[in-house]
């Protein structure tokens, strides 16, 4: 920071631009009680978080000294490889759907002309903000045994038996999930859409270009570096999800989030449930530079739009 | 070139989506019986009254207000400050700032409840209501800090230069020509910050004492019996959701159009990555 504090000037003709002027201490220092709650309540319990999975643990306990044997131990765990695949396969298809789902609304609402796209707008944003757990509950509500889907057919009478496939596996959990992210995901790739004039799509179809070129060579690379980080952003928050296989998940769908809540809050293996964290924290790592590396190499990372 | 037919089949369908299975649980909140399947038996109120005498629920209700209070207020003060001086500076500790304070946007939130968790028992600090307001203060932070300085960033420099060139120093200039322009849009994050600090659960879980919040209750009721009185939290909870969004929004999107004509409602979500 020593760029920061700016002697005052000694005379007008000398006086530094008026913005540093009006600020002499540094403007920066301001960014100092945030940058140390985060640093402190943070920063420094993830590190302990992290040491936690290089040491020996007990029961409800840890001690040292430093090892691997932890990491050795979980991926040796068929058990965790199961969940962990689980845990891919949710998170891969919630992250999937949830794009594929969002990307025509996404561009209605950045081409319409409609007077409804406020309210669409507003739809959006407001079930972004309703209750994680209500979610989960609705779900739980419509589609179990004697729950909405199963007792409305049955009133109608177009089924004897509830349908059992609806809930406990991982379609009602990853049904969830996209309804959770569904809507940060349309508001991602909207945003992504926002440099990108109709004149565009226009030209290009005064070319000749048909729907799927269109879609094919104009928008999608518009919106490739929105979509990636959308895909991350679903595929991490659902793979490390701990509450709603819990609820809507059967016991063969259980997650590797699961596991890792119930070593920190049930079995009380702390530094077992560490490493499976951070282990799961690399794969996460490896995920977000595969998607950088591949818009990379398909060189839409830098993608530029004349306005 | 307007969207084709297929793209606004989409949209209805997702609005339908999107909010069905919300007005599902409404729509139960609202049972004569017990019941939360067809067929649907009449309407009632009970539901309501019956958590509105409910003590477990007031303790919750008001715990959840406590911490959401406090919560937005310290966010308020800490994520203005560091918005400001982001906005205003051109040190080259911005880039990593940036990081630090976009990281708990990226993280999901078992790790960062499971490392307060673990921050708290090697301090031996007990959980309480406090561990909980630490908590959602990290987890609400970005959103705060992307909104307040996306809107410091749109301001028009000439203002505060002016005010410098006639002697009026930081404090000042904050006060008198920064915040007047600004206020609308710090009010309106901090209520987007009480929200999701009201509905947080994930974290929570890890880093609640003795006193639950309302999610917590939600969480524990779901696990003994599901009836409708859970359908009547909920549905309160939304609205309550629902309204103080209205009212970010409101605030947001009119310290903007007094600013510029326009407003950006992506940023409520931190939609949009730091530069």
């Amino acid at each position: 920071m020593s760029a920061v504090a700016e002697p005052p000037a000694a005379s007008p003709a000398r006086a530094p631009a008026p913005r540093e002027r009006g600020l002499r201490l540094g403007p920066v220092l301001l960014t100092l009680p945030a940058a140390l709650t985060l640093l402190l309540f943070l920063i420094a319990p993830l590190a302990a978080f992290a040491v936690y999975s290089f040491l020996t643990g007990s029961l409800y306990e840890v001690s040292g000294p430093l090892t691997l044997e932890n990491y050795r131990e979980i991926a040796q765990s068929e058990l965790n490889r199961k969940l962990a695949r689980n845990s891919l396969i949710v998170g891969l298809l919630a992250a999937v759907s949830s794009v594929v789902i969002a990307l025509p609304i996404a561009y209605w609402l950045r081409y319409t002309t409609s007077r409804t796209k406020t309210l669409v707008l507003f739809l959006i944003v407001a079930s972004f903000l309703a209750s994680y757990l209500v979610r989960i509950y609705a779900w739980r509500t419509i589609l179990g045994a004697e729950g909405v889907i199963n007792s409305g057919l049955g009133a109608l009478g177009i089924v004897d038996e509830p349908l059992t496939f609806l809930v406990f596996n991982r379609f009602a959990v990853t049904l969830a999930l996209v309804h959770i992210y569904l809507p940060y995901v349309i508001l991602v790739i909207y945003a992504g859409l926002g440099p990108l004039q109709p004149a565009y799509l226009e030209a290009a179809q005064d070319l000749g270009a048909g729907w799927v070129q269109r879609w094919r060579r104009v928008v999608l690379p518009a919106v490739a570096a929105p979509v990636g980080s959308a895909l991350l952003f679903v595929f991490v928050l659902s793979a490390a999800d701990y509450v709603t296989p819990q609820f809507l998940g059967g016991t063969a769908s259980v997650m590797i989030g699961v596991q890792v809540q119930v070593a920190f809050q049930g079995t009380g293996d702390y530094a077992g449930g560490a490493a499976i964290s951070f282990a799961l924290l690399a794969g996460f790592l490896v995920c977000y530079g595969l998607v950088a590396l591949g818009l990379r190499l398909a060189r839409l990372d830098r993608l530029r739009f004349a306005s | 070139m307007s969207p084709g037919r297929f793209t606004g089949l989409v949209t209805v369908a997702g609005m339908l989506f999107l909010w069905l299975p919300l007005l599902v649980v409404v729509l139960f909140s609202l049972h004569t019986t017990a019941s939360l399947s067809f067929p649907f038996d009449g309407f009632s109120l009970r539901w309501y009254e019956r958590i509105s005498e409910s003590p477990e629920v007031r303790a919750a209700a008001r715990n959840s207000l406590v911490v959401a209070t406090s919560t937005a207020l310290v966010t308020l003060v800490l994520a203005t400050l560091a918005a400001y001086g982001m906005s205003r500076s051109r040190s080259r500790w911005r880039a990593p700032l940036s990081l630090l304070f976009f990281l708990p946007i990226t993280l999901p939130g078992l790790f960062i409840g499971i490392a307060l968790l673990i921050a708290f028992s090697r301090l031996e600090y007990s959980l309480s209501l406090v561990t909980v307001t630490v908590a959602h203060l990290v987890y609400v932070f970005p959103f705060f800090f992307l909104l307040a300085r996306a809107a410091l960033e749109r301001l028009d420099p000439a203002l505060e230069e002016a005010a410098a060139d006639l002697g009026a120093t930081g404090w000042t200039i904050f006060r008198r020509v920064t915040l007047p322009q600004v206020w609308p849009v710090l009010v309106g994050a901090a209520c987007l910050a009480f929200a999701l600090s009201f509905d947080e659960f994930i974290i929570t879980f890890f880093v609640v004492g003795p006193d639950p919040t309302l999610p917590l209750f939600i969480w524990s009721s779901l696990r003994r019996t599901i009836d409708p009185s859970i359908n009547a939290i909920s549905t309160l909870l939304l609205a309550f959701t629902v309204l103080l969004f209205v009212v970010t929004f409101a605030l947001t999107s009119w310290g903007e159009r007094r600013r510029r004509g326009t407003v950006d409602p992506l940023v409520l979500t931190g939609a949009q990555e730091p530069r």
